[in-house]
């Protein structure tokens, strides 16, 4: 490096760089109304009746939690981490004035919307000038669902999917847990049990929703785990685009995080969910953070419906998260574009499966990894072509960036293939940022930082031209803060 | 499970120190077991078929039936110095040994003074990548093997061929050691014969090379239709040393190899090169890993199958670059093509990277013909079923044009060819 710095006093090492301060680390000082921490049945029936949920629900939720017993802890992701206590976790953490219930976005406690508005989602704002309906999750309970008569006239369904239990309860029965059974895996398992908040939406018959829907997720109470709980349902013709994004305070304990995202598609639907996920990734020494095993899986029912995931992963200590498409219909599509950072002591494992169960059915992949300090970064995949997936198509793209001789990048791809019609490919590579792209943008009289941020930026741009315009100047400021003038 | 136990512990060659290493390992099988499918490393890979094929005690060794090695199909005007194994034995009638190489079978060098330089092929590493109970026992009753070690400087001149023939359970165990700057061929040839029992071939293979040796290896397994065979091959490369891998696998009901290379000195490399052929009901299970624990290391390899029947392949190739192995340079590729409906391929290559300084690749493609190439061959006149013939065969023969020994090269392409679908109209194309 020190051949390529010209000025000493701009030279700085790669650590200083990606050491960034989390910007979204504030603690909001509200009262909350939490439950003691432990697990078992009377927790689980205490929070059942604190959310008023029908007899089934319990029930779905209390055989989750006794299939959950019998489970072990999976550790065969490439991660690292202190054993988690789970009786040590508060379950339920809802903010003291839901009690009562906002009426409209005035009744709202001011220094929680003030906390969104250090996170750069003013909802006032966002209402007028950026026409996202946004379902503000904080904590465990949705405080704030705007644009909803906007959406109801459309037909479209927007709510926590608490309500959506209390007012669409057939939708809700009919669905949840089909795409994610409870016994799917520990955390989905878990989740299934304890679940207290999360998204609902359904779009009708051939409804284009009009405008792109939006969840922040935020965790804010010390010592409680969030298991939110999204599904959404794009019936036959329907499109929908979904975002997500997620920021937790700093604090030195780790906290867990343990989501399930269902999706289903019927004939011709289409869904495209982004996520940007900024949890607190821990300090320089692994101290704290988030861990985040989320389970996230689209189910393409129908003909010719189209699932498309997209992530931009910057936070978290732990990442442990695969969202998967099963192209059970003919001629469905699936896609899977991510870009994930890690920098630290973060470690991230995470990837797609792709199961081709219909014909003719289509999936791309494309995975950026970023490793910089002492982050460990993994892509895990599966490619699953069935037997009676005829003319199916994959292609697979993993490319990994190391910045830094501390870092790690991982590929597991896994690519069972039982069809002789089907093709597929994948590629992937490793490399450090290139010291002759460097050379030549600091020639010309670009900074290091900057450089490096075109060389990275360029990097990932396969992925950040599929999101959504707001998240991509999000995804592009969340990666130039983290990855200013990074060079190995 | 049962336990192995060493009844006639007296019957294997070696002394009162090798037969405690031997009891270890039999105890050491007898904790671990059979691999099982919740082993990340078998998941593609039922050894049940071992037991259900051989029984609980499927390590049974017998007495060999004798075989005229002139009735094995060997690989024809191949110049070589030929050692013939049956069901484990060293046949020493049938071979010749060369002359100025330190080389003995393993069950004479056991019985020599120098029995102890044996010694260290029977200690067990359970942290070893891919241990598993079928290495285990192997240690326990491996009675014969090749057990060479080619001095420093010393190029041999003709390849050392070394044909096995499996007619009943044997455990083989060979160690190879290559000087500084010396440089080898070894032929591992399995073949089969008409018997109709089935049996296991369990072969575990070490070789060692020192500063700038090279050895390339042929790796042949032509075992007979119902012969299970596990192998194991453990090369650790000293600096600049080279080794080159041409596997080869077209017998057996179920075959499983375990490639592991540790490229442990600055500037060793080594070439892999695979070609699996499989039809009926064949399981070809290859799983390799290549450590590159010192910096400038490069390694490249090839894998390629070609599926018919019912036959289910696995392919496993791990490329762990340590912290500090600065400027590797690494590149995978795995190409498959499926012919029929009921086949099978499960492929994962994986990087493991601890390191910026690297350049890795991979790539893995599954698939049928090209279209496009067989549109240009029939545009050209040739019928459909000959186009396709030719593209299978050069999908296949690329892996094959790294072999040097011409003699090998046309053996294979032989043997391969003849278990594809109307294949044989090719062999006016061999010579």
């Amino acid at each position: 490096m020190s051949d390529l710095s010209f000025d000493k006093k701009t030279e700085r090492k790669p650590e200083e760089f990606t050491n960034n301060e989390y910007d979204a680390g504030f603690v909001t000082d509200i009262e909350t109304d939490t439950l003691p921490p432990g697990l078992n049945e009377d927790v689980i029936r205490h929070i059942s009746a604190k959310k008023d949920e029908p007899e089934w629900l319990l029930n779905w939720r209390l055989e989750a939690f006794r299939h959950w017993q019998t489970m072990t802890e999976p550790h065969w992701a490439h991660v690292d981490y202190k054993q988690i206590d789970y009786q040590a976790i508060s379950y339920y953490s809802a903010p003291k004035s839901q009690e009562d219930g906002p009426k409209s976005l005035d009744e709202i406690d001011p220094k929680l919307l003030e906390t969104y508005d250090k996170l750069g989602i003013p909802l006032r704002e966002q209402e007028f000038l950026a026409g996202v309906a946004v379902d503000a999750v904080f904590d465990s309970v949705s405080v704030a669902t705007t644009f909803k008569g906007k959406l109801k006239d459309a037909g479209v369904i927007f709510c926590p999917i608490s309500e959506a239990v209390r007012d669409y309860p057939e939708l809700v029965q009919q669905y949840l847990g089909t795409v994610v059974p409870t016994g799917d895996n520990f955390y989905a398992a878990l989740n299934s049990a304890v679940f207290t908040d999360g998204s609902f939406v359904y779009i009708p018959k051939g409804v284009r929703c009009p405008m792109e829907l939006s969840t922040y997720f935020r965790i804010n109470a010390l010592n409680t785990g969030q298991f939110e709980r999204t599904l959404i349902i794009a019936d036959e013709g329907a499109y929908v685009s979904y975002l997500e994004g997620c920021t937790a305070p700093q604090r030195d304990e780790n906290q867990l995080h343990a989501a399930v995202v269902e999706l289903v598609l019927l004939d011709d639907a289409q869904i495209k969910y982004a996520t940007v996920q900024n949890w607190y990734p821990g300090d320089e020494n692994g101290v704290g953070g988030i861990y985040n095993f989320v389970t996230k899986r689209a189910d393409c029912r129908g003909q010719r419906s189209k699932v498309s995931w997209t992530q931009v992963e910057t936070g978290s200590a732990i990442t442990w998260k695969y969202p998967s498409c099963v192209l059970r219909g003919d001629d469905s599509v699936g896609e899977f574009y991510s870009v994930a950072l890690t920098k630290m002591r973060q470690e991230a494992d995470t990837g797609t499966k792709m199961i081709h169960i219909g014909k003719n059915t289509k999936s791309t992949i494309v995975s950026k990894g970023i490793a910089a300090g002492h982050g460990q970064q993994a892509y895990r995949g599966l490619v699953r072509i069935g037997k009676n997936a005829d003319g199916a198509r994959n292609f697979t793209q993993c490319d990994s960036l190391l910045i830094g001789d501390t870092c790690g990048a991982h590929t597991f791809p896994y690519v069972e293939v039982k069809n002789p019609t089907a093709t597929m490919e994948h590629e992937a590579t490793t490399s450090k940022i290139g010291e002759d792209q460097l050379f030549y943008c600091r020639q010309r009289g670009i900074s290091e930082e900057d450089a490096v941020n075109m060389i990275v930026n360029g990097f990932c741009k396969d992925v950040f031209n599929e999101l959504p315009m707001e998240f991509a100047v999000e995804a592009n400021r969340l990666m130039e803060v983290s990855l200013e003038g990074a060079v190995g | 499970m049962s336990a192995l136990t060493l009844d006639n512990i007296a019957a294997l060659p070696g002394n009162a120190a090798l037969q405690t290493l031997r009891q270890q390992a039999a105890d050491t099988y007898t904790r671990t077991g059979l691999p099982g499918k919740r082993d990340e490393d078998w998941k593609y890979t039922d050894i049940s078929r071992l037991t259900a094929a051989l029984g609980e005690s499927w390590w049974t060794t017998s007495e060999p039936q004798t075989v005229d090695i002139n009735d094995v199909a060997a690989i024809e005007d191949l110049d070589a110095y030929r050692l013939v194994f049956v069901a484990g034995r060293f046949q020493a009638k049938q071979s010749n040994i060369p002359a100025g190489v330190q080389l003995l079978p393993l069950a004479e060098l056991l019985n020599s003074d120098a029995h102890e330089d044996a010694h260290c092929l029977f200690k067990l590493d359970e942290s070893a990548p891919l241990f598993n109970g079928l290495l285990a026992a192997n240690s326990a009753l491996a009675s014969d093997g090749l057990c060479a070690c080619i001095r420093e400087g010393i190029k041999l001149d003709k390849p050392l061929y070394v044909v096995h023939v499996g007619n009943s359970t044997a455990h083989v165990l060979s160690g190879l050691m290559l000087g500084a700057n010396a440089e080898a061929t070894l032929i591992e040839h399995f073949v089969g014969t008409d018997s109709s029992a089935a049996s296991l071939s369990n072969i575990a293979t070490y070789v060692r090379l020192q500063d700038n040796a090279s050895l390339t290896h042929y790796r042949l397994q032509l075992e007979s239709d119902k012969q299970l065979h596990v192998g194991r091959v453990e090369v650790k490369q000293a600096r600049d040393s080279r080794y080159t891998l041409h596997a080869v696998e077209l017998g057996g009901s179920l075959s499983r190899a375990d490639i592991i290379i540790n490229l442990s000195e600055p500037g060793a490399s080594c070439d892999l090169n695979g070609l699996f052929v499989g039809s009926g009901r064949q399981h070809i299970d290859h799983h390799t890993r290549i450590d590159h624990n010192a910096p400038h290391c490069r390694s490249r390899e090839n894998y390629r199958s070609v599926l018919d029947g019912r036959s289910h392949a696995v392919f496993n190739g791990k490329i762990v670059v340590a912290e500090g192995a600065i400027k590797t340079d690494s590149a995978q590729s795995n190409a498959n093509l499926l012919l029929s409906k009921n086949a099978e391929i499960d492929t994962k290559p994986e990087l493991e990277i601890y390191n910026d300084d690297v350049k890795c690749a991979h790539g893995v493609t599954v698939g049928q013909l090209d279209k496009n190439q067989l549109f240009y061959l029939k545009s050209r006149g040739l019928p459909e079923d000959e186009a396709r013939q030719l593209l299978t065969f050069a999908f296949a023969d690329e892996v094959l044009v790294g072999m040097k020994i011409k003699a090998v090269r046309r053996f294979i392409e032989k043997e391969a060819f003849a278990k594809l679908p109307n294949l044989s109209d090719l062999e006016g194309m061999l010579t």
